[in-house]
């Protein structure tokens, strides 16, 4: 019972219970090219972030005060974020399919009613208060909505929205003027279109920090490796978790 | 007043004292402003030669003129070439001679005998019915009856085109832009607080050539003037890739001709002729002076944020932010939050444990 009304409040791995120990196994969470794609993403969005705050303010100047001539800073780091642009959208796109193709963890489904309960369930958990929020291996579906909106809606946005600043100097050509029609939904014009670029922006720079905090937080209270797993794809997860979570597995296979 | 056959634009032009070299010189000016190739100048000498002027209805509604005194500063063609020899400008407060009943019963006269024939001239948004009425009778009635026998209208000015300065916010008049209330007309948008006299001429030399509307974009505004940023053609864009910056009005880089984008400069987010055509005979432009650009063709251009200063606008609002200082602020809120979150967490695990350590012993 004491065991119980612990994990219902707050300690959902059990980490108090001296039983742990023999229980322990580990399990291959996140595979290769899910941690490929993060990395890639970090990187992708650390430069995109640098490089846009720059392009929207330019916070130093060339250091030659000569003629044009001389310097070509805007213009690099215009490049880098084109190229950054670019990496970011084939990676997410590779990310796309891997939810279809990846193992448990790396799909997500929230068109089923339990998402949308154990969501609920979760943040209430994360409230500190009294909830059914059961462990989870992978992503709780709360962490996965998250990633729907700012890594999916966020990104389409982004990608939508830059490609159309991307192509605007050639809006007669063939991808200008697909992204010159898509930017309708923007508002249209060219400083609506802009001004969600900037501001979808800032909102991957709240899900960075909320992202890394959770990540280390559920490193502390369930001792399970997660900050490691991003690296080595294994978490340390209790035997009975990792039982059940092969069952689900057999069942998304059958099914 | 009206006559009932009309003489050709060259004709015109000849009756004026034109010779047969300044008529092909025009046209081929024309050709050049137009933007079209220097072997279709032959086109525009068959269309001058063979059409005759076309009738004009320039409306005025909720404006400020400014359109039609840049109009009559066009160089190339000169405005009073087009306003002799190429149109028939049949109705404009600003321009004829005529007043009062003279002047509304010249365009009823008009209305009626060239039903489909003539070209609707609008400068100015429209308003409710109590704030502008012409001869009697409200803004947007005379619209109506004068787009239904229009062969197609011309919007002239961000005002007919998107609203413009009556509709900014807070819209006291409840101003709209023309489009609202044609349906079933093509429209051409000519944009611009005001446009440039050359497009707005040219808009007019291409529809007598070619006897159909321009190739218009996405928003409705003819390719051949709005296909370019001001950006992408701006005499400082070298000073922009540099990375140099003019950092006030009075400093080093502004009296260098450094890029003015740190002074707020919309350039970037704006489609225009200016940078290309320039003004008063392609003197200079604004941002050739050392003025940053406002961005005058864009839709709520007005609204669009205080000028000089960059910002992004809140969707679906009026609101604009300088997206830099509100998303870092917003990014410390959650920052703060996290840890409030992290110590309330180290707070309730101590909690758990020592009440965990109590039970076992």
């Amino acid at each position: 019972m004491s065991e119980q009304k612990a994990r219902s409040t707050f300690d959902p791995s059990g980490v108090g219970t001296n039983k742990r120990s023999k229980e322990l196994g580990k399990i291959y969470v996140w595979e290769l090219p899910v941690r490929i794609f993060h990395w890639l993403n970090v990187v992708a969005i650390v430069v995109l972030m640098i490089t846009g705050i720059y392009i929207a303010n330019p916070f130093v100047s060339a250091s030659i005060p000569e003629d044009a001539y001389y310097s070509f800073l805007m213009g690099w780091v215009r490049y880098i974020h084109f190229f950054a642009a670019f990496l970011f959208t084939a990676n997410l796109l590779f990310r796309l399919y891997w939810v279809y193709k990846g193992n448990t963890f790396a799909k997500s489904n929230p068109f089923r009613i339990s998402f949308w309960k154990e969501t609920w369930e979760t943040i209430k958990h994360y409230l500190f208060l009294p909830n059914k929020k059961k462990h989870y291996i992978g992503h709780n579906t709360l962490a996965q909505l998250s990633y729907w909106i700012f890594i999916g809606l966020g990104s389409i946005i982004m990608m939508f929205t830059g490609f159309y600043l991307f192509f605007e100097p050639q809006l007669a050509s063939f991808f200008g003027g697909f992204f010159s029609k898509l930017g309708l939904i923007f508002g249209g014009n060219s400083f609506s279109i802009r001004s969600w670029h900037h501001l979808v922006a800032w909102g991957y720079m709240v899900f960075m920090v909320v992202h890394i905090y959770m990540a280390f937080r559920e490193d502390w209270l369930s001792r399970n490796g997660t900050m490691s797993s991003i690296v080595t794809g294994y978490k340390t997860e209790k035997e009975e978790d990792i039982e059940e979570k092969g069952k689900q597995a057999e069942g998304d296979k059958s099914a | 007043m009206l006559k009932t056959k009309q003489a050709t634009v060259y004709e015109e032009a000849l009756a004026r004292g034109f010779s047969r070299r300044d008529f092909l010189k025009m046209c081929t000016t024309l050709a050049a402003t137009m933007g079209l190739s220097f072997k279709d100048t032959d086109k525009v000498v068959h269309a001058m030669e063979s059409n005759s002027r076309i009738p004009v209805i320039w409306l005025e509604l909720q404006s400020c003129s400014g359109c039609s005194e840049s109009f009559i500063r066009s160089t190339h063609p000169k405005a009073e070439s087009v306003l002799l020899e190429m149109i028939s400008l049949e109705y404009s407060e600003v321009l004829s001679a005529a007043a009062g009943h003279q002047l509304e019963e010249a365009m009823a006269n008009v209305l009626q005998q060239y039903s489909g024939e003539y070209v609707l001239v609008v400068e100015g948004s429209v308003s409710d019915d109590e704030f502008i009425t012409i001869g009697g009778r409200s803004a947007k009635s005379i619209l109506e009856e004068a787009v239904k026998g229009a062969k197609m209208v011309i919007s002239y000015g961000s005002c007919a085109s998107w609203g413009g300065i009556p509709a900014a916010n807070p819209n006291p008049t409840n101003g709209v832009p023309i489009t609202k209330f044609i349906k079933d007309k093509p429209v051409i948008l000519v944009p611009g607080c005001p446009p440039i006299a050359e497009v707005m001429t040219g808009v007019i030399a291409h529809i007598i050539t070619f006897g159909e509307i321009p190739e218009l974009d996405h928003l409705g505004r003819p390719k051949a003037f709005y296909r370019h940023r001001i950006h992408d053609k701006c005499n400082r864009r070298a000073y922009f890739d540099a990375g140099l910056f003019a950092e006030s009005f009075d400093d080093v880089g502004a009296k260098q001709g450094y890029c003015l984008y740190k002074l707020g400069c919309v350039g970037p987010t704006t489609f225009s002729s200016c940078a290309e055509m320039r003004w008063n005979g392609g003197t200079s432009y604004p941002i050739q002076s050392g003025n940053p650009c406002i961005g005058c063709t864009e839709k709520g251009f007005w609204d669009n944020g205080p000028f000089y200063t960059r910002r992004a606008k809140i969707p679906g609002t009026q609101t604009t932010i300088n997206p830099e200082k509100v998303g870092l602020a917003v990014t410390g809120a959650t920052l703060a939050g996290v840890a409030v979150h992290a110590g309330v967490t180290a707070v309730v695990k101590k909690k758990n444990e020592s009440s965990e350590e109590r039970g076992e012993s």
